[in-house]
């Protein structure tokens, strides 16, 4: 057996060992709510973490240690994983790396493809004022931590032999909920908006036949309450699978019978839809990812400006109801000279000037 | 538009990537790499100055807007006393697994130590002298200011395997390992990588032992190349080097293979390559001798690496072979290989110098009897 496969091989135990304990850590850190540094070093000295280097003796092997378990908290600094775990990921690398216990000390390995993700990390830690994610950050960096790298690891063409393909934490990684984010509220109410003027604007087409000519007939009429729905139930069908997996995590210990879980599962049910309908999910824009966690904020940030109190601004700007009807207002005075801009909306006639099309577009 | 679409292409193939999940890249040019890494990083990320804490401290709380008060409590909370389990961390336990850890880590180790505690915990030479080797380069700075790796360098790390002619290490593929800089040409690798075969003395000397040269292969067979990503990279520098190459590239042309070109090992700067890192690549010398070579990474310098040019390529691992002793007095290392012998034990037999001297020729230097005398070089001898 080829040495590299042996040590492979051999590591194999340490890393599953390794990797459950790191998941014990951030999955107490998630159950906090809270992404204070504080909060994740009481859990990591509550669980007497540091001691993960102890008992090592041979300084080469304190060396593969440390290699590995910074190689391995690595990859919960990145995504698909949830903000609030990659600020775990992120404490976990400083933590480990500020304890390792290695000479000479071993660096983080950072890779040129993650690079872009990790700022886009620190620029949503920075807007939402959390100043000790940023400060661990650049204390990495002040510290030189980071070796930059081409890739994550060393490579030397190994092929996997029996390793046992390691699954992600479902539990840490992050929902999608850019449709959500999307389709919001404002957006439906403005495209109900265009709809409508696009009905009347359709009905003051003079038409031979006296009907409405079919032709025009290009959207559906309820497009807006389609799309409503579609999306609600995208949102439903995710807190579902949410709930059906904490539920996975308390059945393991409660043995509850058939009936009181259908029971549970009915009134389940029932405050999901209740919490949809109060928040009409519109307030599922749950603004930037970052700020979520903005309602733990302790007093360390109360001096840091009145931006994470305010939270989300919005750039406010005249609704389109209004922006478009005054375009209308001004192509109807105008009358004759120019009723194209109007047209274009409705026109899908190929023809027509691309530039001023896109225009038009990007009224809407 | 398209330009600038095209160029986002270009650039983001020199970023490199999986071709293989954790086996290998895909091909990318090494100068483009670094560049794309410094466009991204501030100059004191990469540089080999150390920052003081306060002007750290300080440009935090100027860019975070954060006040005295607040960066006294962050640097409080985020400090390393915040981590350490115990009021008083004593380190001495360090040395042992803590009991009645809930670590699965520790558990496992504890587990680990205890069904193997009678064995000895001795590190194998290898590890050693792999310590050994980087430890004396760590962080060292050159006297002279023009020795020094400049901020912004790359250093990639450099396997070459040796080849799989004895049967032992076909499992187990011996290698050495080089960090070399990106302003490195080839022919500094070529001339860094020590092989038995470029040591190796052929011919019988029974009748003029004195004769018999020391190391000389090298001197003979100065052709070798590299192969990257389709180009031989020939070694041109003495006039006697022949381009070995051109048989496999006219062969190549005859049998519709892929066009493979060529360049000179010494023209050619690490920087310059195109190349995939894990992937196995070729090095050919003395005909037929044939290493891998695997670059398994390429990363900028740090300020703790070792910052003395003239110290690379910086050998950080050699794979150490048993030496064979003389088969007489069993303490020297073997220098001589006879067959045909009346006076050895076995056939073919190993001596060292003197015992094959006094046991096959008189006090002048006579041959007595009948054998066949061929110098020998120990893979080991070069540890
Ligand atoms: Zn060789
Ligand atoms: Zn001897």
């Amino acid at each position: 057996m080829s040495k590299l496969v042996r040590e492979r091989r051999d590591s194999e135990p340490v890393r599953k060992a390794l990797k459950s304990d790191f998941e014990m850590l951030l999955s107490r850190f998630k159950q906090t709510e809270s992404v204070r540094f504080e909060t994740f070093s009481n859990i990591w000295r509550e669980m007497n973490f540091g001691h993960i280097f102890y008992g090592i003796t041979v300084m080469h092997k304190k060396r593969k240690f440390s290699r590995l378990v910074l190689d391995m908290a690595y990859s919960f600094f990145l995504p698909p994983f949830s903000f609030h775990i990659r600020v775990g990921g992120l404490y976990l690398l400083y933590s480990l790396y500020r304890c390792q216990t290695a000479l000479p000390i071993e660096r983080i390995r950072l890779a040129l493809k993650d690079w872009d993700d990790v700022k886009k990390f620190e620029k949503d830690a920075v807007n939402a004022k959390h100043l000790d994610v940023v400060y661990v950050f650049q204390k990495l960096m002040f510290l030189k931590a980071f070796h930059f790298t081409a890739m994550p690891i060393q490579l030397h063409f190994n092929r996997k032999r029996n390793v046992e393909k390691s699954l992600l934490c479902e539990e840490f990684i992050e929902r999608p909920s850019r449709p959500q984010e999307l389709i919001n509220i404002e957006l439906l109410e403005e495209l109900s908006n265009i709809q409508e003027i696009y009905e009347k604007l359709k009905s003051s087409v003079p038409s031979l036949s006296g009907q409405m000519d079919s032709s025009v007939n290009l959207i559906h009429k309820d497009l807006v309450p389609k799309l409503r729905s579609t999306v609600v139930d995208f949102y439903k069908w995710q807190k579902m699978q949410d709930a059906e997996y904490r539920d996975e995590d308390e059945d393991e210990d409660e043995d509850s019978g058939e009936g009181t879980s259908s029971q549970q599962e009915c009134s389940r049910r029932a405050s999901i839809i209740a919490s949809i309908k109060s928040r009409a999910y519109g307030q599922v824009a749950e603004t930037s990812k970052a700020r979520r966690h903005r309602q733990v904020e302790l007093d360390l940030n109360t001096t840091a400006g009145p931006s994470i109190k305010t939270g989300y601004i919005r750039i406010s700007k005249p609704s389109l109801k209004a922006r478009t009807s005054q375009k209308i207002l001004i192509s109807g005075n105008t009358g004759k000279g120019t009723p194209t801009l109007i047209n274009r909306l409705t026109s899908l006639d190929p023809t027509s000037d691309p530039e001023a099309k896109s225009k038009g577009l990007k009224e809407v | 538009m398209a330009a600038s679409s095209a160029k986002a292409a270009s650039s983001s193939d020199n970023i490199p990537d999986y071709e293989y999940v954790d086996v290998n890249t895909k091909v990318f040019h090494i100068d483009s790499f670094r560049s794309e890494w410094l466009s991204r990083l501030k100059p004191e990320d990469f540089s080999h100055k150390q920052e003081d804490d306060d002007v750290f401290d300080a440009r935090f709380a100027k860019e975070m807007g954060a006040d005295a008060e607040t960066m006294a409590k962050l640097k409080a909370i985020c400090s390393l006393d915040s981590l350490c389990c115990h009021p008083e961390d004593q380190r001495s336990d360090a040395e042992t697994v803590p009991p009645n850890s809930t670590l699965k880590t520790l558990i496992q180790r504890k587990k680990k130590q205890d069904l193997k505690r009678p064995q000895k915990v001795s590190k194998n030479r290898h590890d050693l002298y792999a310590d050994e080797l980087e430890s004396l380069a760590l962080s060292r700075k050159p006297n002279d200011a023009v020795d020094v790796v400049p901020e912004g360098e790359v250093i990639l790390t450099i396997n070459v395997y040796y080849p799989a002619v004895y049967d032992k290490f076909n499992h187990n593929r011996p290698h050495m390992t080089l960090l070399m800089l990106g302003s490195h040409n080839l022919t500094q690798l070529r001339d860094a990588i020590c092989c038995v075969s470029d040591l190796q003395v052929c011919g019988e000397f029974s009748n003029t032992p004195d004769m018999a040269p020391d190391f000389i292969s090298k001197d003979h067979f100065k052709s070798a190349f590299f192969f990257f990503e389709g180009v031989f990279y020939i070694d041109m520098r003495f006039p006697e080097c022949q381009d070995i190459s051109m048989t496999t590239i006219e062969w190549a042309k005859t049998h519709n293979f892929p066009t493979y070109s060529q360049a000179k090992m010494e023209d050619t700067r690490f920087v310059d390559l195109k190349v995939k890192v894990g992937f196995p690549y070729l090095y050919c010398h003395q005909g037929d001798c044939e290493h891998l070579v695997i670059i398994t990474d390429v990363r900028l310098a740090h300020a703790n690496d070792c910052l003395d040019k003239k110290l690379y390529p910086l050998l950080t691992h050699k794979h150490r072979v048993s030496t064979q002793k003389c088969a007489v007095c069993h303490v020297f290392i073997g220098r001589w290989l006879t067959t045909k012998d009346q006076f050895a034990p076995s056939d073919p037999c190993l001596f060292c110098n003197k015992c094959f001297q006094m046991l096959h020729y008189d006090t002048e230097g006579n041959k007595l009897g009948d054998f066949l005398a061929y110098p020998y070089v120990d893979p080991g001898a070069f540890n």
